[in-house]
């Protein structure tokens, strides 16, 4: 059962998934899940759309159900499809069983969320599916049933939390997206990105975590083409951890670039420009930080 | 001075208020329907309404549908949350007698002045602030740089000048002449492979649901194999189009092909730009071409500017691009190339441009042996990512647009591997 009695209890949940959220995010997954409502996200590749509704599906203790969307999604990947080789051999055995009935069904992602008393349902990319899919899914959101001609309505017990994600590619149909509650996820401040780097690798030492976060903060403020997510963040930290450094060094930055910065424009420019400068920068900055936590 | 009291409890305040907000959303563009009203006042019984934090995202989640809300959202909720007029006419009438301040404790809201009645506050707006508000949707109206370049660029444009917005009515037979190229476009529009496929007996992939459905009329016997075969949907166009100084005799002709592409293909993106991007797709999106036009004029802020195709394809690459939308399309930029801007920069977004695009296609009125013209400096830096490159190609010849696309070929064009920059000094 997911109850939540309030915003704050949410977000414990989720920290202790390692998810950790601003209080406009946990206000909003709080909503839907309390309104019934379907959640849409959006926001810059990497800012933890599809985790939210993994971590959440691990908090509340129900299976997650992914549909991943692309161009030319149908019914038959997202909803049900008959198990035909298996109907042929028990037509040729002469079975007596019904063709259509529920053995013969096989359930893809939405009808199996329906199925379930309780799941958390992640339409992935939602932007990536032709706008006709969009058309039907827009049944299945509002009602939470859908019709199969040869068995009839299936309608789910209880909604299941729908955490829709898109990137942007195209602008989602406005019927869509009045139904659903809206968020937009944004990179994550230093205080923020310090704590999910070490709530995510506990094992790697503090300084080298508070440099590298506010070195990513840095490059953000820069006009890049592709902005380092937070899962990049994490595996530069990895990266310097493995290689055994503990404190963030210009050459290693230089070497280790690859895993944060996935342009070769971007790449050049980081290393064509002041990177000595750049990381005792970084390091000046998470001293400072790291007093200014320390005396709270 | 409790006036009304009864019908107005506080719960009655907070959605008042609430109604109120949603109104004034509306008033400055926002979709807040009745739906999301509805949404929102259940929303306000979950949360604290005193936490302007909670308030805030609730209302940003339910009445906000894209980032470019987001400022306006922001402007009047925080109008809101002080509890200052949100709306001109608001500001001295109506729901005087529900001034919840006045009721019990029980409620969270009523000490707020946001849930209070508006009544007593009798000050009119002043004017000036209000013809501020108005204008949030759009921003960033200053652009003097577009006009101090016009001279210089539209120089050569001995002909007809026709970006004056009064000049550019377009007749009833022009209207149907671009209602025939819309059509002619959608039959020419370059396909690709969809996923999704069909029952074709010419069909060369095996279809095993189609071959069960039939053989349940024989008792399980397949006498009819069942085929099928991939569906052809169209690719998705892009336009990028010049609408500077120098193309300015192009541009209303220009301006209206795109409102038929747009209007022909489902999915086709229609951007213009001078000095910057401006999207046009969802101006020029509606079912009457002349109404999509008229909005679509409305829509461009540097109108006959000078020209950064640079910085504009800068633009367009890290802000849609970015979300994919030239992946997999036909990317027809129609220019003549003079730019005022780094032609290092132009080169460097061109490249990156092409690389996202299916094919790119650049189609230049200006044609290149007239006049012995040497090809504009941006021009040249251009050429070597372009896949089709259309020199001469007049865009008021009507008709020719169509063809061309049509003309187009979808596959994926061989390309040899440019280095990112020449290295050098």
């Amino acid at each position: 059962m997911h109850g939540f009695n309030s915003i704050a209890e949410l977000s414990t949940a989720l920290t202790s998934q390692r998810y950790l959220m601003d209080e406009g995010l946990a206000t909003v997954v709080y909503l839907a899940i309390r309104l019934g409502k379907p959640l849409l996200v959006e926001g810059e590749p990497g800012v933890g759309k599809t985790e939210l509704a993994k971590a959440l599906a691990s908090a509340t203790g129900v299976p997650l159900i992914r549909l991943q969307c692309y161009e030319g999604i149908d019914v038959h990947q997202a909803l049900y499809d008959w198990d035909y080789p298996r109907q042929l051999l028990q037509l040729r055995a002469g079975g007596h069983t019904p063709l259509y009935s529920e053995e013969f069904l096989l359930r893809r992602p939405l009808l199996e969320a329906l199925a379930q008393p309780n799941a958390v349902l992640l339409i992935d990319e939602l932007d990536r599916a032709d706008d006709e899919f969009e058309a039907f899914l827009l049944e299945f959101l509002s009602d939470f049933q859908v019709t199969i001609p040869e068995i009839g309505v299936v309608r789910a017990p209880q909604p299941p939390i729908v955490i829709i994600t898109s990137n942007r590619t195209r602008d989602l149909h406005e019927a869509l997206k009045r139904r659903c509650l809206y968020h937009w996820i944004d990179h994550p401040d230093l205080q923020r990105e310090v704590a999910i780097a070490r709530a995510r690798l506990p094992h790697v030492g503090q300084s080298l975590v508070d440099q590298i976060c506010s070195f990513v903060q840095d490059l953000r403020w820069l006009d890049l083409y592709r902005s380092p997510g937070v899962g990049e963040t994490l595996d530069w930290v990895q990266a310097f951890h493995e290689l055994g450094h503990h404190q963030l060094d210009a050459r290693t930055a230089s070497s280790t670039l690859g895993t944060l910065l996935k342009e070769r424009d971007d790449l050049e420019r980081i290393r064509a420009g002041d990177l000595d400068a750049a990381v005792a920068r970084s390091v000046q900055r998470a001293q400072e930080f790291r007093q200014r936590n320390y005396l709270r | 001075m409790r006036l009304g009291a009864p019908q107005s409890s506080p719960d009655q305040a907070v959605m008042l208020a609430a109604v109120k907000l949603a109104r004034a959303l509306r008033e400055f563009g926002l979709s807040a329907s009745v739906d999301a009203e509805h949404t929102f006042i259940r929303g306000l019984a979950e949360i604290d309404v005193r936490d302007r934090t909670q308030m805030y995202w609730t209302g940003h989640a339910t009445f906000v549908h894209s980032p470019d809300q987001h400022p306006i959202f922001d402007a009047i909720f925080e109008r809101f949350w002080e509890g200052r007029p949100l709306i001109l006419e608001e500001a001295g009438s109506e729901h005087g007698e529900s001034d919840a301040r006045m009721q019990g404790s029980h409620h969270g809201g009523e000490a707020l002045p946001q849930f209070g009645g508006e009544g007593k506050k009798k000050t009119a707006v002043d004017g000036d602030r209000n013809r501020g508000e108005r204008d949030i949707p759009s921003a960033e109206s200053e652009d003097g740089a577009s006009h101090q370049e016009r001279g210089v660029l539209a120089a050569w444009s001995d002909q007809e000048i026709l970006s004056r917005r009064e000049n550019l009515e377009y007749q009833e037979d022009e209207l149907l002449a671009l209602r025939l190229l819309a059509k002619e476009i959608k039959r020419q529009a370059p396909a690709r492979r969809s996923r999704r496929a069909h029952a074709s007996p010419a069909g060369h992939r095996f279809d095993v649901r189609q071959t069960v459905r039939s053989s349940l009329e024989t008792d399980g016997e397949a006498f009819r194999l069942g085929f099928s075969a991939p569906t052809m949907r169209p690719r998705r166009l892009l336009f990028l189009c010049d609408v500077s100084g120098s193309m300015e005799r192009y541009s209303r002709v220009l301006l209206a092909s795109l409102g038929a592409a747009v209007g022909a293909a489902r999915r086709a993106e229609a951007f213009v730009f001078a000095t910057r991007l401006t999207r046009l797709t969802k101006s020029l999106d509606g079912r009457d071409l002349e109404q999509a036009l008229d909005k679509a004029r409305a829509a461009i802020p540097d109108w006959s500017g000078g020209t950064r195709i640079g910085y504009a394809l800068s633009e367009f690459n890290s802000t849609y691009g970015r979300r994919g939308y030239a992946r997999g399309a036909i990317v027809i930029v129609v220019s003549d190339g003079w730019d005022r801007g780094d032609p290092k920069i132009l080169e460097d977004e061109v490249r990156r441009l092409q690389l996202q695009a299916r094919r790119l296609v650049w189609i230049n009125p200006r044609p290149m042996s007239v006049d012995q013209q040497p090809l504009a400096i941006g021009m040249r830096a251009a050429m070597p990512y372009i896949d089709d490159f259309v020199p001469g190609h007049d865009p008021r010849a009507v008709a020719g647009l169509a063809q061309l696309i049509g003309g187009l070929a979808s596959d994926r064009p061989a390309r040899r591997i440019v280095p990112a920059r020449p290295t050098g000094p």
